[in-house]
């Protein structure tokens, strides 16, 4: 289980030329994500979505609050929790230089998988995703839904706890966004807890057990889908979305 | 769970040699050394034995006497006569090499400095201490004095016990120090790719998600680093020592020039190479990881390139040798005991202080970058 408990993240900005003013990206979010459980989140774009995200997979500290993974914590357990982690941006690149076999090899040294375990590894995430033509092509060389594809076996080369994705379908077409949603409803059969940003609303309305809804930093919705939508007496997430937020981008 | 250090340092050495500009900047740089040897070489033999006919066509532009045009023929000195306006026209057109302007007893010598004229004037000077001294001689024989007894009242004899060949030295000396930048040059490229390159590119998100210690990540691109810097050094010391070899058959100044290298100065330098790079690749590194992208770490490292080949040459200028204190100032200890070491003069304490110091130097740069790469500032800055 994560439990996200109170947390609060500041970052410095210019105010103008000479003087800085400190922002909430992130204030007081507390949830928690049960095994199993897709929790979506969602939020306008500078909401803090991405920002939380990654104080949950550990790229960012917290400015408060605390964040646990089955009682383990960052401060304490860090190395621990990020074997059991996978976080998937779509801003996450891969490197270009090597190939994707070399790719997925790489990521086996690092979570320690053994030569024999690799390979085996290796060939399974490859028939999954279908990956056989390009397996020994460099990843410069793939289209974008050829490398997505790559950047979710990389994810899978370990056989994580938790997925952590953060808007992981955006920019990719129909097809490659289908081969993300549907690894996402595999792992949550195996008892997975994911962790899924985007701004795709029907997309979210049709994978998530729990939305929560972000806005200026602060948590403004948590529920089901269903719940959300007779909450705000809405037929759809999106037309719920706009309910609450109010159309309002932050970032205009 | 073991450390990944070894495979972050598989992962820096493989982009590393995979990538073109990368590999031209490790290769490519060490091969101007026998470029620079050999022009250097060739550029200081041309001047040393200019022959006399390239610089002794001199103008005068006053009526000369029987005995000055004596005198001038002796020394080889082609005589251009004619007045003012014509002499100077001849010598705006390089028809002269330098003239000269009489004015009672004071004779102006007009030269414009290049290289021909520096050789024209000291033609020239020895060409009036010669008359100025058949002068005093002419003056001291019609009052009957003994002009030798006040003329040569002092004897000078040159006596040269060890022959300092100045050429030879300063083309040695400029190839060592070319090593010391050339691995600068090939520390920069990889160090601004494998920090900023890697932030600019997204991968660095990507590195961070994985169950590494920061320590490693940062141990294992500094190596990365060093490894690239170490083979620079490594070709370029080889292609120096080859060149000089090589040019000391070819070229005259190299005479009376000991340039065989000894096993020891081999591994010295080499030490010397191994240390400088370790040093260069830290600091390298600390600068890069500040910068937000690709090109502003590129702008912050070039100012180092020179930095490493300015305190040597300056050194070598002011002919400042190798002390225990200058043996601890960084790019400049380095260039002094790599002189040292390649002149055959071999001092354990410098070394030894040398290699202290830099040790020291790495400790504080690492303490630096681990500090970088905990600031979310240097991570996300976009």
């Amino acid at each position: 289980m994560i439990r996200v408990q109170n947390i609060t993240k500041t970052f410095i900005r210019n105010k103008n030329k000479k003087q800085k003013e400190e922002f909430y990206a992130d204030y007081d979010i507390t949830f928690e994500a049960r095994e199993g459980e897709i929790i979506g989140i969602l939020g306008p774009n500078g909401a803090g979505k991405t920002t939380l995200l990654r104080m949950i997979a550990g790229i960012l500290e917290p400015t408060k609050g605390k964040i646990t993974f089955d009682k383990m914590d960052y401060k304490n357990n860090e190395i621990e929790i990020k074997q059991k982690i996978a976080y998937l941006s779509g801003n996450t690149k891969l490197y270009d230089t090597l190939s994707t076999y070399e790719l997925l090899k790489m990521c086996c040294d690092i979570y320690g998988l053994s030569e024999k375990e690799s390979k085996k590894r290796i060939v399974e995430i490859t028939n999954i995703l279908k990956m056989e033509q390009f397996l020994y092509n460099k990843i410069a060389n793939l289209s974008t839904g050829q490398t997505q594809k790559v950047n979710v076996a990389r994810c899978l080369v370990h056989n994580p706890q938790y997925y952590i994705l953060d808007e992981a379908t955006t920019g990719l077409d129909i097809i490659s966004s289908q081969v993300i949603l549907n690894f996402i409803k595999e792992e949550r059969k195996k008892g997975k807890t994911i962790l899924y940003s985007t701004h795709y609303m029907e997309e979210a309305e049709n994978i998530c057990d729990r939305v929560i809804m972000i806005n200026k930093g602060k948590v403004i919705k948590i529920g089901t889908p269903t719940e959300i939508k007779k909450d705000t007496k809405t037929t759809n997430l999106r037309d719920a979305f706009f309910e609450i937020i109010g159309g309002v981008s932050n970032e205009e | 769970m073991k450390s990944n250090l070894w495979n972050i340092l598989k992962k820096e050495l493989r982009e590393l040699f995979r990538d073109k500009k990368s590999l031209a900047m490790m290769l490519i740089i060490p091969i101007f050394i026998p470029f620079l040897i050999i022009g250097m070489s060739a550029l200081f033999e041309s001047q040393s034995n200019m022959s006399i006919e390239e610089y002794n066509k001199i103008g005068f532009a006053y009526e000369m006497s029987d005995i000055e045009k004596n005198i001038a023929e002796e020394m080889h000195i082609e005589i251009i006569n004619g007045p003012e306006d014509k002499i100077k026209q001849k010598f705006e057109e390089n028809e002269i090499n330098l003239y000269i302007v009489k004015n009672d007893n004071k004779y102006i010598i007009n030269s414009n400095g290049s290289d021909t004229s520096v050789y024209s004037m000291e033609l020239i000077e020895e060409y009036y201490n010669a008359y100025k001294q058949y002068l005093q001689n002419d003056y001291l024989q019609q009052n009957n004095i003994n002009s030798d007894k006040i003329l040569n009242i002092i004897t000078i004899e040159k006596n040269i016990i060890e022959e300092d060949n100045f050429f030879a030295n300063y083309i040695k000396n400029y190839a060592f120090l070319f090593i010391i930048m050339a691995i600068t040059v090939s520390a920069t490229y990889p160090a601004t790719d494998t920090t900023a390159g890697e932030r600019e590119r997204g991968t660095l998100e990507t590195l961070l998600t994985f169950p590494i210690k920061s320590k490693d990540i940062i141990v294992g691109k500094f190596l990365g680093v060093t490894v690239s810097s170490i083979i620079t050094g490594i070709i370029s010391l080889i292609l120096a020592i080859i060149s000089l070899i090589v040019t000391k058959d070819l070229f005259s100044i190299y005479e009376g020039i000991n340039i065989m290298f000894s096993p020891i100065s081999i591994v010295f330098s080499t030490i010397v190479i191994i240390a400088y790079s370790f040093f260069i690749s830290g600091l390298c590194i600390a600068i890069a990881s500040t910068s937000k992208t690709f090109k502003e770490a590129q702008s912050a490292l070039t100012p180092l390139t020179f930095i490493s080949f300015f305190p040597g040459m300056i050194a070598f200028m002011m002919g400042i040798t190798t002390t225990p204190i200058l043996s601890v100032i960084p790019f400049l200890n380095f260039t002094l005991i790599f002189t040292d070491i390649t002149n055959g003069t071999i001092n354990f304490i410098n070394i030894f202080l040398m290699a202290i110091s830099t040790i020291i130097y790495i400790i504080i740069v690492f303490t630096y970058i681990i500090k970088q790469y905990k600031s979310e500032k240097v991570l996300f800055a976009k």
